[in-house]
């Protein structure tokens, strides 16, 4: 009798847990978000105590009295709407075409390309459970071991 | 020229280009305070950043988010440092200021500029003005024959493409993709943290990695082929000695050597170098659902009517600091080529210093003698106006 001929990595795919289209897509979106971010680490003063028995040095007694009108605490209250809020507000009082959101470029027309998310060179193979792509299986292993279904969102 | 010189600030999400316009050349301020590990206790609010002897792991405090000037305090304690005396001394009562701020520009935004100026600076006159209209204005006093002009501005937060037919912007044409440098150099950080060292610390370290060591291919699938090759076939290979702030200040590119040496720390990078500002051309490569550059361009060339479809193309001008990654201009020309009808020339412009173009323009509008009494808005307007006045003279 001759052994049916199949895939191993198939066949151990089947038993594991494969992400729905729905999580893929929010995994996608976070990854690019992050693109956005300013600072990966916590701000490295944000444990310091200032203590008051320094002495607060002042170049020239002028200083003082040039002190601005408006401190700091003006500004955060004066000026505290975030991106989305602006965002949403420029809906309602310029919703008519040349806007932030129709200045967008379309989407490309050329087919996608894929590159292994190990290694960065052209893939060929995509990981049954998570979605990424690869290119060999030294690469595959590499992608098990570390990031496949490591961080779901 | 008119007698007064103008004081320009292109507000940049990520430098200030800053100066009077009797200056040859705008001075460039990081637009951020900054946080060191290695002395707590004090910030590095824009240019200070130069006195900073231990540079890694800063954190990074910026007044832009997406583009747009969200954090005004921020932005105000790196104004009032940009303007004092040790760095660019002026005084607004009687220096008239042109001040730059992005397309699109939110209405609130517009208006806090307005208060700002007027009645924290006392600005006698201003001008609030696009940096991609001020590029225009500095690429027509070059070209004074051309009819219609194409900017292309690459910059931290995104990339705007522009077209201006007979000095006049065509707003419902501009589009943008959302890739810049500040994604570029995150994106970086991500590929080289997983790939060999954790550097997702180190913003600034990394960002000088990327002017550095980065460059547009050619042909990208060839270069790919090329990366893949071991020994002297592959020319892309390289490392990048890090700098470790007693003996290196800043790292530097080097071709690979066969003995390790113990006492620097390394990166190797292959094909890094290119596939980062690869994503100007193909965004789709990180899933971003937008068109590449070249693509884009002959998007918004072909929405124009016919007859100015040449001009456009014999009149293009890149503009911003992500423009300046070697090969970028012929990469793009080779794109531009494959796309555009054979018929018709195409030329680009790429100016010696894309970053200080748009300042340049500011220099250009203060040797025309209309352009104050036309363009800018008093204090005294604003006073009896308000922002109506504003919202009317300023086109942004």
């Amino acid at each position: 009798m001759v052994a049916e001929r199949e895939s191993g990595r198939l066949k151990e795919a089947s038993q594991k847990r494969v992400l729905d289209e729905a999580s893929r897509k929010r995994r996608a979106r976070k990854a690019l978000e992050a693109l956005e971010q300013d600072n990966f680490h916590d701000d490295p003063h944000a444990d310091l105590v200032m203590s008051k028995k320094v002495p607060k040095f002042q170049e020239t007694l002028e200083n003082k009295k040039k002190r601005s009108k408006r401190t700091q605490e003006w500004f955060k209250m004066r000026f505290r709407k975030n991106f989305a809020q602006l965002l949403e507000e420029s809906r309602s009082y310029r919703p008519d075409s040349p806007n932030y959101q129709s200045a967008l470029a379309p989407p490309s027309k050329l087919p996608d390309r894929h590159f292994c998310a190990v290694c960065g060179f052209p893939s060929s193979y995509t990981c049954v459970q998570c979605g990424a792509r690869y290119c060999s299986v030294r690469c595959l292993g590499t992608h098990q071991d570390t990031r496949c279904l490591k961080w779901t969102a | 020229m008119s007698g007064k010189p103008f004081f320009v600030l292109d507000n940049g999400a990520y430098t200030l280009k800053l100066g009077k316009t009797s200056e040859e050349k705008p001075k460039l301020i990081p637009n951020a305070i900054m946080k060191a590990k290695s002395e707590r206790r004090r910030l590095f609010v824009g240019s200070d950043i130069d006195e900073c002897r231990d540079a890694s792991g800063l954190y990074y405090i910026l007044p832009f988010q997406k583009g747009y000037l969200i954090n005004w305090d921020t932005e105000k304690t790196i104004w009032d440092h940009a303007f004092s005396k040790n760095c660019c001394p002026v005084s607004f009562p009687d220096t008239p200021l042109v001040f730059t701020e992005p397309l699109f520009n939110f209405q609130p935004l517009q208006e806090g500029a307005n208060e700002i100026f007027f009645e924290e600076y006392d600005c006698c006159h201003l001008l609030r003005i696009n940096s991609v209209d001020l590029s225009q204005i500095k690429y027509q006093s070059e070209h004074p024959d051309s009819k219609a002009c194409l900017v292309i501005d690459c910059g931290y937060s995104f990339t705007h493409v522009v077209p201006y037919v007979l000095g006049k912007r065509k707003s419902d044409l501009i589009r943008r993709i959302e890739v810049g440098g500040k994604l570029l150099t995150n994106h970086l950080k991500d590929i080289i943290s997983y790939r060999q060292l954790h550097v997702m610390d180190e913003t600034y370290v990394m960002n000088q990695v990327k002017e550095d060591a980065c460059f547009v291919a050619q042909e990208f699938m060839t270069s790919m082929a090329e990366a893949q090759r071991k020994g002297p076939a592959n020319s892309i290979l390289k490392e990048y000695v890090l700098p470790d702030f007693t003996s290196i200040r800043r790292g530097y590119l080097r071709d690979p050597k066969s003995e390790p040496e113990e006492s620097v720390q390394l990166l190797r990078l292959n094909n890094e170098r290119f596939s980062v500002p690869e994503l100007l051309f193909h965004p789709s490569d990180i899933g971003l659902p937008q068109m590449g550059l070249a693509e884009l361009i002959m998007h918004v060339i072909n929405e124009c009517q016919e007859d100015i479809q040449p001009h456009l193309l014999r009149n293009l001008v890149l503009t911003g600091g992500s423009t300046m990654f070697p090969g970028f201009e012929q990469r793009l020309m080779k794109d531009l080529r494959a796309l555009a009808p054979c018929e018709y020339q195409i030329k680009i412009t790429m100016p010696s210093d894309p970053i200080g173009y748009a300042w340049q323009g500011g220099k250009v509008l203060s040797t025309n003698a209309k352009a104050l009494k036309e363009k800018f808005v008093s204090k005294q307007q604003y006073e009896e106006h308000g922002h109506t006045i504003c919202a009317e003279k300023f086109d942004i």
